[in-house]
C-alpha cells in the first residue's frame, strides 16, 4: 500500500530541476571526464607548463590521430553490439595496399580509394559472416584479424616493408592550424560528429537499440541486419582511413604498423564508457577522451623518462579505476 | 548528452587558455643526447644500449634522454618529435621498425638534430654498425668448416631459422650465413635447404620448429642457420624435444645465448656483435665531434658507415672466455674512452 501510495506521489511529482553539474557527475562520459581532468593536472604539476604547450600536444595529437578515427567508427560497431577485432590488422592491411599502390607510380588519391573500397569488402565479409550466417562476432573478426595480418605480411614481402615516401603525403598529414596538427584536429571534429549522430539522430539512436536489445528493436521496426552491417563497413572504412594516414605519416607500411591497435582503441574506448561485450553503451566523445587519458599518461611518462613499460600497468589500472567509478555512481543507470 | 557536449566544449576552450600560460622549454647551455632503444622486449641488449649510453653521456658531462620505440614504428616517429622538443643535440636511435626512418629522418632534419641509427641504414642518418651480411658469411663459413669436417660436406638437411619480421636484416643475416656455408660446401643440393620462420625466438619458434622436423623423419645430419642465436635454439630445442638432436649443429648470430654456464651444447658458435656497446662507436665518431662543433659529413651507407663495428665470429670453445652481457657492461664503462667490446673481448682479433 504504502509502495503504490510513494510510486503515485513519485509519478504526480514535478520533473527534478535541471542540474548539469549533477548530470556531469552521472553522465555517460562522467568517470573518463574526472579521469582526463586527473591527468592533465598531473601533467601540468609533475611535467610543468611544457605539457600543456603547443609543441607538446601537437606530438601527442600526431600519435592520436589514427587512434581517434578508428576509434570513432569501430565505436559504432560496439554500440550495435558487435566488436570488431580486426580493426589493427586492417589498419595494417590497409596501409600495406596503399604504400604498394604508391610504390608503383599511383597518385595518392587513387591509391587512397581503390585502398578503401579493398577495405570495405574485408569488412562485407566480416558482416556476411556475423550478420548473415549468426556467427560470434569475436570469432569472426579473430579470423579475419589473423587472414589480414597475412595478406599485409604477403603483399609487404620479403623485407617486410614498402617504402613510399612522398613528402606532399607527409606535409599533407603534419599541416598544423592554431599550432595543433589539421587532422588531430579533423579526428576532434569527427568525433563530435559522431557523437552528434549517436546522441541527437534518429539513426544513431537505432544503433544503440539494436545493441541494447536486438530483439526488442526489432520489434520496434528496427532493421537489425541493416544497422549492424552498416556498422561493421563504417568499422572498416575507419581503420582502412587510419592506414592511409599511417602510411602518409610513416612514409611506409611495415609488418608492425598497426599491430596491436585495436587493444590501444578498445582499452581507450572502454575506459571512456563503452562496453566490449554489451551493446549500446557508450559516447564517442567519452572513447576520444579515454585515448586523449591514455596518450596523456604515456606522455607524462616520456617527459619524466620513466620507463615506457610502465604504461601497460597504468592504462590497466586506469581501465579498472574507470569500471569501479562506473559501478561506484550507478553502473548502467545513465542508459 | 547535453552535458557531455557541454563539457567537452568548456575542455576544448580552455584548452588554448591554458596553452597561453604555458612556458617555453627551459633554456639549457649544456650538449644533450637523445636516445631511442627499440623496446622489442625480446632482448635484453636492447635496454643495455640506453644504459651504456646513458653512462658514456654523463661521462661526458652530458645531459641525456631516452625513450623507447616499443618497436613501434608510429612510436619512433613520435619519439624523434619529442627529442626536438626536448632541444636534444644530437639523437641516437635503434629502430627495429625502420620503415619509419624516411618520416624521422624528415622531421629530425626540420629541426636540424643529427641521427646516428644502428644496423639498419637510413639515406639520412649516420650509419653505426655491423656489416649484418659481411657477419652472416663469416658465421655461415664458420659452420661451414664443422660440417665440412664432420659430415664431408653431406648434410641431410640446412635449416634455415628466419625472422622475416627483421626484413631486409633477416635476408642479409640467414640469407648470409647459407652464402658462407655454401662458401665452403658448394655441393650442397638446393632442395636440402629448408626454412621454417622462428620470429628470432626459442620459444616462439618452437612449433614450427617440430612441424619442420616432423616434415623430415629421416633426416639426422642437420645444419642450422638463423637470424639470431634464438632462432637457431628454436630447431635445436625442437629436435631435442622429439629425441632426434644428436646430430644437430647450429650457429647463429648475436652472440646472446653463446655465452654463460647453459650454452646449448649443439650451438656450435655465433658471432658477436657485442650489440650492448654500440654507443662507444657512435659518441666516439659522430656525437663526441657534434658536441666539440667538428660535425663530420654524413655517413649513410652500411657499406661506408660513420663508425664500423667489427663481427667477431667464435666457437663455443672460444665463447668460454667471453663474459656475459652485464659484466661486459662493466668492463666497458670502466675501460678508457672510446675502447670497443671488439676490443676488449673478441677472442678471434683480426
Amino acid at each position: 500500500m504504502s509502495n503504490a501510495m510513494t510510486d503515485t506521489a513519485a509519478s504526480t511529482l514535478p520533473p527534478a530541476p535541471h542540474n548539469p553539474w549533477r548530470e556531469l557527475l552521472t553522465g555517460s562520459v562522467a568517470s573518463i571526464t574526472f579521469t582526463f581532468i586527473a591527468v592533465v593536472a598531473v601533467g601540468w604539476f609533475w611535467v610543468g607548463p611544457k605539457f600543456l604547450s603547443f609543441g607538446n600536444i601537437s606530438i601527442m595529437g600526431t600519435f592520436l590521430i589514427v587512434p581517434l578515427i578508428v576509434g570513432a567508427f569501430s565505436g559504432m560497431a560496439l554500440l550495435s553490439g558487435v566488436v570488431d577485432l580486426s580493426i589493427g590488422s586492417m589498419v595494417g592491411f590497409s596501409s600495406a595496399v596503399f604504400a604498394l599502390l604508391v610504390s608503383l607510380g599511383w597518385d595518392p588519391a587513387s591509391a587512397a580509394a581503390v585502398t578503401l573500397v579493398a577495405c570495405l569488402c574485408f569488412g562485407g565479409i566480416n558482416a556476411i559472416a556475423i550478420v548473415g550466417f549468426g556467427a560470434e562476432p569475436i570469432a569472426a573478426t579473430l579470423g579475419m584479424l589473423v587472414a589480414l595480418r597475412g595478406i599485409a605480411w604477403v603483399l609487404l614481402g620479403s623485407q617486410g616493408a614498402i617504402f613510399a615516401f612522398n613528402i606532399d603525403m607527409f606535409n599533407l598529414v603534419s599541416t598544423t592550424v592554431f599550432g595543433l596538427p589539421l587532422f588531430f584536429l579533423l579526428a576532434i571534429g569527427l568525433t563530435a560528429i559522431a557523437a552528434v549522430i549517436v546522441t541527437k539522430t534518429r539513426i544513431g539512436r537505432h544503433v544503440q537499440a539494436v545493441g541494447g536489445d536486438d530483439k526488442a528493436a526489432a520489434r520496434a521496426g528496427i532493421s537489425v541486419r541493416k544497422v549492424r552491417v552498416a556498422a561493421l563497413l563504417l568499422s572498416s572504412f575507419g581503420a582502412g582511413l587510419g592506414g592511409i594516414i599511417y602510411a602518409a605519416q610513416l612514409g611506409s607500411a611495415a609488418r608492425a604498423t598497426g599491430v596491436g591497435l585495436e587493444f590501444q582503441v578498445y582499452a581507450a574506448l572502454m575506459i571512456g564508457g563503452y562496453s566490449i561485450l554489451r551493446g549500446g553503451v557508450g559516447n564517442p566523445i567519452g572513447g576520444a577522451l579515454g585515448l586523449l587519458a591514455v596518450a596523456g599518461v604515456s606522455n607524462i611518462l616520456d617527459l619524466k623518462a620513466i620507463s615506457p613499460y610502465y604504461v601497460n600497468i597504468i592504462v590497466g589500472l586506469l581501465l579498472l579505476a574507470a569500471v569501479l567509478l562506473d559501478r561506484l555512481r550507478g553502473g548502467d543507470a545513465y542508459e | 548528452m547535453r552535458n557531455s557536449v557541454r563539457a567537452f566544449a568548456v575542455m576544448a576552450l580552455s584548452v588554448p587558455v591554458i596553452i597561453g600560460l604555458a612556458g617555453v622549454a627551459e633554456a639549457q647551455d649544456k650538449f644533450k643526447l637523445g636516445m631511442a632503444v627499440g623496446g622489442n622486449t625480446c632482448c635484453e641488449w636492447m635496454k643495455a644500449q640506453g644504459d651504456v649510453a646513458r653512462a658514456l653521456a654523463e661521462k661526458e658531462g652530458w645531459d641525456y634522454v631516452e625513450l623507447s620505440n616499443n618497436n613501434d614504428p608510429a612510436t619512433a616517429l613520435k619519439n624523434v618529435q619529442i627529442f626536438a622538443q626536448e632541444g636534444v643535440d644530437a639523437i641516437i636511435q635503434f629502430n627495429g621498425q625502420a620503415a619509419s626512418n624516411p618520416a624521422i629522418s624528415a622531421v629530425a632534419k626540420q629541426a636540424n638534430i643529427p641521427i646516428v641509427t644502428y644496423d639498419i641504414a637510413d639515406p639520412g642518418m649516420y650509419f653505426v654498425g655491423i656489416d649484418n651480411l659481411g657477419a652472416g658469411v663469416a658465421g655461415g663459413e664458420g659452420l661451414g668448416a664443422i660440417v665440412k669436417e664432420k659430415w664431408q660436406c653431406n648434410p641431410d638437411l640446412v635449416i634455415s631459422a628466419e625472422g622475416a619480421g627483421a626484413g631486409i636484416v633477416n635476408e642479409w643475416r640467414t640469407g648470409g650465413m647459407r652464402t658462407g656455408l655454401g662458401n665452403v660446401c658448394p655441393d650442397i643440393p638446393k632442395e636440402k635447404y629448408v626454412s621454417f620462420e622462428s620470429q628470432g625466438d626459442a620459444a616462439v619458434g618452437l612449433p614450427a620448429a617440430r612441424d619442420l622436423l616432423a616434415a623430415h623423419p629421416d633426416a639426422k645430419k642437420i645444419a642450422v642457420v638463423g637470424l639470431n642465436d634464438g632462432g637457431v635454439l628454436a630447431l635445436i630445442n625442437a629436435a631435442e624435444q622429439l629425441g632426434r638432436a644428436d646430430e644437430v649443429i647450429g650457429w647463429g648470430q648475436d652472440g646472446a645465448f653463446i655465452t654463460g654456464d647453459n650454452v646449448n651444447p649443439h650451438l656450435a658458435g655465433s658471432v658477436f656483435y657485442f650489440l650492448e656497446g654500440y654507443a662507444v662507436y657512435a659518441i666516439k665518431d659522430v656525437i663526441k665531434p657534434i658536441a666539440e662543433g667538428n660535425t663530420p659529413a654524413l655517413k649513410a651507407d652500411a657499406g661506408d658507415p660513420a663508425s664500423k663495428v667489427q663481427p667477431c665470429p667464435v666457437t663455443a670453445e672460444q665463447a668460454k672466455a667471453v663474459p656475459d652481457m652485464p659484466e661486459r657492461v662493466k668492463q666497458l664503462l670502466a675501460a678508457p674512452a672510446g675502447t670497443t667490446e671488439y676490443e676488449l673481448f673478441c677472442p678471434n682479433k683480426g
